[in-house]
């Protein structure tokens, strides 16, 4: 009874994975209900019934299966400097500013750390996607002087994390990846697209140095960019161009 | 990476140590009485301000933050104001429907016709079935810790006080024996 109970508690564990999964490969947004999709500079995150929100020191989370009625459930402490969470795959990618926290969502109502994948003391969002998991670390005001960096983590064994790739940058902020394209906002200094069909060797396709950017969503084809000067969409595609669909402007 | 760690032995000063290092912020300086100091004061918002969210018509785009996708609509954050909401159902098109003043507001997600946003020291549900006239679904008080302190470091700092209302940010101001330091 035990093992049948167990299995379908891995049966589920691996449905819901799944669908999270399938969500966000293709980095779609489901229309019909459920939650929506988040920059990779995001503090909160929808994922099944339950709300995550991270503040400076913790991860708390709330049950949200009546949407209209959250209520708070537990807080798990996570050091301090903690900047951004990114729901993938059944687990939180949580950046701070000391590492990558990895955490299991397999009791979602309590979070548990599967790893940390420790850097230097510096700003840092991170994205996943496939095997892969996507950071970059920004120095800045609040982040005292860390390194400017693009690392990829391998993530196939979410226990153990390792660095594959490691890509110096000039300011990075917010990432994001759809397919083999991979978007990196370099604040002043553009947006950077990769080629990440090998995100063991990312190759760099084009630098967008007009593009002032501070975090992208990639939805269907189409790249939302926030920054100084606006929001811009524009399409991608197979082909790797980006055309400009329609600019939100800043008005003073 | 174990080298970047100190020896066993002095792990357990660590923890305290970083505690004070972060959280440290308040030390009595009584001994010299009317020193004037170069510091940050805080400004207040009463929390009577702070928890007024409201719906109005499109605002002009001013500094945009974070941004969320839900379905066909997109939502701007616009940092410590509010969020500007989108139909966004043709990206070469986009048209702002309108913009709910949320004071304080850097965060946003959403889960069905819920819009969930940090509000100062609280998180607030809110009901965007007719995104023009957006409603309080439900307050959830005192989610976040209180803002006592400013993100500056090695800086004096006129004590934040909770009764005075939300810091909603820091001004440099002339202090005379400030107590507090970070």
């Amino acid at each position: 009874m035990k093992n049948y109970l167990l299995f379908i508690l891995i049966g589920l564990t691996a449905l819901a994975g799944c669908s999270e999964m399938g969500s966000k490969d293709s980095a779609s947004v489901n229309p019909n209900g459920g939650s929506g999709t988040g920059g990779s500079m995001a503090r909160f995150a929808v994922a099944g019934n339950f709300l995550y929100v991270v503040n400076q020191h913790s991860l708390q989370v709330y049950d949200v299966q009546k949407s209209a009625d959250p209520n708070s459930l537990s807080k798990v402490s996570l050091g301090f400097g903690v900047e951004t969470i990114f729901p993938y795959n059944n687990h939180l990618f949580i950046g701070t500013q000391t590492g990558m926290y990895i955490m299991n969502l397999e009791n979602p109502a309590k979070p548990q750390q599967t790893a940390l994948y420790r850097h230097i003391f510096s700003c840092d969002p991170v994205v996943a996607q496939g095997n892969y998991a996507y950071v970059t670390l920004r120095s800045g005001t609040s982040c005292n002087t860390g390194p400017n960096r693009l690392e990829v983590v391998d993530i196939s064994n979410l226990a153990n994390p390792v660095q594959v790739n490691e890509i110096s940058m000039i300011n990075p902020h917010g990432l994001g990846i759809d397919g083999n394209l991979l978007f990196v906002c370099e604040g002043d200094a553009g947006l950077k697209v990769f080629d990440a069909s090998d995100p063991v060797k990312l190759k760099p396709i084009k630098t967008f140095e007009d593009i002032r950017s501070y975090d992208v969503i990639p939805n269907r084809s189409v790249l939302i960019v926030t920054g100084k000067d606006g929001i811009f969409q524009y399409r991608y595609d197979a082909s790797q161009q980006l055309t400009l669909l329609s600019t939100l402007p800043v008005e003073n | 990476m174990k080298h970047l760690f100190p020896p066993l032995c002095l792990r357990r000063f660590l923890s305290p140590l970083l505690l004070l290092a972060v959280f440290g912020c308040e030390i009595n300086r009584e001994s010299d009485p009317d020193r004037t100091f170069q510091g940050l004061r805080p400004v207040y918002a009463t929390y009577e301000e702070i928890r007024t969210i409201q719906t109005l018509g499109p605002q002009p785009l001013k500094n945009p933050g974070k941004i969320y996708v839900k379905g066909s609509y997109l939502f701007i954050n616009e940092p410590g104001k509010g969020i500007h909401i989108v139909d966004n159902s043709d990206p070469a098109t986009p048209k702002k429907l309108a913009f709910v003043s949320v004071p304080a507001n850097v965060d946003m997600a959403v889960k069905e016709n819920v819009l969930y946003v940090d509000n100062a020291v609280d998180l607030v549900a809110l009901d965007i079935t007719d995104p023009r006239k957006v409603t309080v679904l439900k307050r959830i008080k005192d989610a976040y810790p209180y803002p006592s302190y400013p993100q500056q470091r090695g800086v004096q700092f006129e004590c934040a006080n909770p009764e005075k209302g939300v810091v909603v940010r820091w001004e440099t101001a002339q202090l005379t024996n400030p107590k507090c330091y970070r």
